[in-house]
């Protein structure tokens, strides 16, 4: 890739400016995020004033609304609509290894999340495949769970005090923590040994700010993907955000390794319209009976690998 | 024998300095310009006579070549350089489209892509060279790493886009085969290095070779409006008359002063003029007609359906990319509707340029704008697969091929009106300069001959 210096180093130097620039802007747009750092003390509008004001009391661990029992579609319900229409529809990443991606050798979303929602498609219909899914990007998870487009995102998505304001999580059916992606030959052993050099994360992502707050230059690029073909051309020295995604980058990479302690708590939640508690019940009731069951420990062995984890405690706020 | 009006010069009348035959002559005393007598007269005329002639034919001749040789240009540079551009922007476009395409049937790629893929971009490379060649012996200049004041021009700008082609072909093609070997193994990575290869094609790629089309068709109507211009040979064609009527004024006076109807060196040279006359406006109407319409119904329409291939084939890519990317960014989807606003039809669009020949083209654009809505439809309801075949093998795909070689056939056709009428044009002019130059040489001797007959009955 020599052939290339002077394209690349444009390149980076203007997505290192974005990078900045959206890094701020995403913590701004997300005062009351655990990672969010100091950058909570921005002047904020009103609903990012009430967020803030929310995150004295809030536990986005234990938010989540209570099931009634086992799953049940009651007469009436949100989940009887859905199984009028005939199929669910879900909201999820195509681009995640191992956790929602599009499988080319038989062009099938597939992965961790994918397996959630079938769980709620089989509760509801009695068959998993009653899904429709579509691949959104991290942006497009509120505005489309909001606007009705999509049923349920299951999108690796952080539980957050702000996101919270806007939508409804179920309880968290996975524990990630932000750490690092090296190649196998690096000498850096943590984030802070990285500082002053590239770090690849994705625009939007929230990983932004912890890589800026270590002192290390953040480089935002559209995908996760992106990331490892610039770590892969040694573009950048690094790519942090969650474990989960990092170990999908390190499936299709074996000459990477993940360093560094747990850099910050990334739990993972179903997001759901704010308009659909009885959905959210359900969906609760499904991760209780995965929990239980087996299924959740069979999805983490085949799409996380082993040892399996004890799953994350079901726990509710209401 | 003495001259019958010779007359012995008188002591003080030869003017000083003065060395002509002439000047023998008492009577001939004055201005050289304004001789008194016959014979003086006569050699004041065939001295005249003759550097009008020679002037006549290097005039002509000049005129000729000056013509001759821009139009030699078109057919032998321009000409090739911009079917070389286009060939290198079409195969460019072709291969983005379809690496692509191919990508979205994972592992087990048909062959027929593979080989269209592996075409391209041997295709690409090897007008990328021949281009180089072309550039760099048309103009030295490009290889002067001179201060960017001096590269201004179109040739060192064509040869930085050449340069920026030939090193970023390589590594287009090495992420693109990066992206078939992981997406052979099933990993999403490929995607990814799919849409690093493409943006690199559309980013740098495409721009340079769009750039190269845009300046060599710029070259192109240069050299033709050169071999096509009037004012020169509008002054060239006075010139000439000028110089008919200057000989006819000199055979009159001859004829009253010789009491001879007839001077057979004069009639030879006015023969000589005449028909060199006829033959450089005639032969420049004819190729100038030739060259004009190899420009209207030639160069003009390739370049029409040339840039409405690639934009097609743009969006085509676009269509494949959307269903490879197929993570809610619409980006590419909004590439493809951008470049099909582009493409039209309708009013000032791509293929409201390529003319009359554009109305069955139109209906096929439609054809796949609608099977790329069914397509876009099947994807949005969550049926991917279906997509998938449809943009593979299925309508989408067979109408987007019937597009494509409607318009690659446009661009061959009139590819070959335009070499065709160019090389008429050429060939009209092609003999005119040495032509002229003869007329000019046959006119003097004549001139010279019919006086001296004349003016030898004075010794």
């Amino acid at each position: 890739m020599n052939a290339r210096p002077p394209l690349r180093r444009g390149l980076l130097a203007v997505l290192a400016t974005a990078a900045l620039v959206l890094g701020a802007a995403a913590a701004a747009a997300a005062p009351g995020h655990p990672s969010g750092h100091s950058v909570t003390a921005r002047p904020a509008p009103t609903a990012q004033a009430r967020a803030a004001a929310a995150t004295a009391t809030c536990n986005p661990k234990a938010s989540s609304l209570r099931p009634a029992g086992p799953p049940q579609v009651t007469s009436g319900s949100f989940m009887a609509k859905i199984r009028a229409r005939g199929y669910l529809i879900a909201g999820v990443d195509q681009s995640t290894y191992h956790f929602g991606f599009l499988n080319p050798l038989d062009g099938q979303i597939e992965g961790f999340d994918i397996d959630m929602i079938r769980a709620v498609a089989q509760a509801i219909f009695g068959n998993p495949d009653k899904v429709r899914f579509k691949a959104i990007s991290d942006a497009q998870r509120i505005p489309d769970v909001t606007s009705g487009a999509v049923d349920i995102v299951a999108h690796t998505m952080t539980i957050t005090c702000a996101r919270l304001q806007q939508v409804d999580f179920s309880t968290v059916y996975f524990d990630a923590a932000q750490r690092v992606l090296v190649l196998k030959n690096s000498a850096a052993t943590d984030l802070a040994g990285l500082a002053g050099q590239k770090v690849c994360a994705t625009i939007g992502s929230d990983s932004l700010a912890v890589i800026s707050a270590a002192k290390a230059t953040a480089v935002a690029v559209p995908y996760w993907t992106d990331c490892l073909v610039l770590l892969q051309q040694g573009d950048v020295a690094a790519i942090s955000t969650d474990d989960s995604i990092l170990s999908g980058l390190a499936a299709q990479d074996p000459w990477t390794k993940l360093i560094g302690p747990r850099l910050t708590d990334e739990p993972y939640g179903l997001a759901i319209s704010r308009q659909h508690p009885d959905f959210v019940r359900f969906v609760n009731a499904v991760l209780a009976q995965l929990r239980t069951n087996g299924r959740w420990a069979a999805s983490y062995a085949h799409w996380v690998g082993t040892p399996v984890p004890a799953p994350p405690p079901a726990e509710y706020g209401g | 024998m003495t001259s019958s009006v010779g007359v012995s010069p008188g002591p003080g009348a030869r003017a000083p300095g003065a060395r002509t035959p002439g000047a023998r002559a008492p009577a001939a005393r004055g201005a050289w310009w304004r001789p008194r007598t016959t014979p003086a007269r006569l050699r004041l005329l065939l001295a005249v006579l003759v550097v009008l002639s020679l002037a006549w034919g290097v005039v002509a001749g000049l005129t000729a070549n000056l013509h001759a040789s821009a139009a030699a240009s078109v057919v032998a540079v321009s000409e090739p350089l911009s079917l070389d551009a286009e060939q290198i922007y079409q195969s460019l476009s072709d291969a983005d489209a379809t690496a692509a395409n191919a990508f979205l049937a994972g592992g087990l790629e048909p062959a027929a892509a593979r080989q269209q893929y592996n075409a391209d971009i041997t295709q690409a490379a090897v007008r990328i060279e021949a281009a180089s060649a072309l550039v760099g012996s048309s103009a030295a200049r490009t290889q002067l790493p001179g201060p960017r004041a001096a590269r201004a021009g179109d040739g060192s700008a064509i040869g930085d886009d050449l340069a920026t082609l030939s090193a970023e072909l390589p590594v287009y093609a090495g992420e693109a085969g990066t992206a078939r070997a992981d997406n052979r193994l099933g990993l999403p990575l490929g995607a990814a290095y799919l849409r690093e290869a493409s943006a690199l094609m559309r980013g740098t790629l495409l721009p340079a070779a769009s750039d190269i089309y845009t300046r060599e068709s710029r070259q192109l109507t240069g050299s033709s409006a050169q071999a096509t211009g009037l004012p020169f040979i509008v002054v060239a064609v006075l010139i000439g008359l000028g110089v008919g009527y200057l000989l006819y004024r000199a055979s009159r006076w001859l004829a009253r002063r010789t009491r001879r109807v007839v001077n057979y060196g004069l009639l030879l040279a006015a023969l000589a003029g005449t028909v060199s006359l006829v033959w450089l406006g005639g032969a420049f109407a004819a190729g100038r007609a030739d060259l004009l319409h190899a420009q209207q119904a030639g160069s003009g329409p390739a370049q029409a359906f040339a840039r409405a291939d690639v934009a097609a084939l743009q969006a085509h890519a676009d269509e494949s990319l959307t269903l490879v990317d197929n993570s809610g960014d619409d980006s590419y989807q909004q590439d493809f509707l951008a470049q099909a606003k582009l493409l039209g039809p309708g009013p000032g669009t791509l293929l409201a340029a390529v003319g009359p020949s554009g109305g069955g083209i139109s209906a096929d654009a439609e054809a796949w704008y609608q099977a790329h809505r069914q397509l876009r439809a099947l994807d949005n309801g969550g049926n991917h697969p279906a997509a998938v075949q449809s943009a593979l093998s299925g309508q989408a795909a067979a109408k987007f091929a019937l597009l494509s070689s409607a318009l690659s056939r446009g661009v061959d056709t009139s590819q070959a009106v335009f070499a065709t009428r160019a090389r008429q044009g050429r060939d009209a002019l092609t003999a005119l300069p040495a032509g002229m130059i003869v007329a000019g040489l046959l006119m003097a001797v004549g001139c010279a001959w019919g006086l001296s007959r004349r003016l030898a009955e004075y010794r």
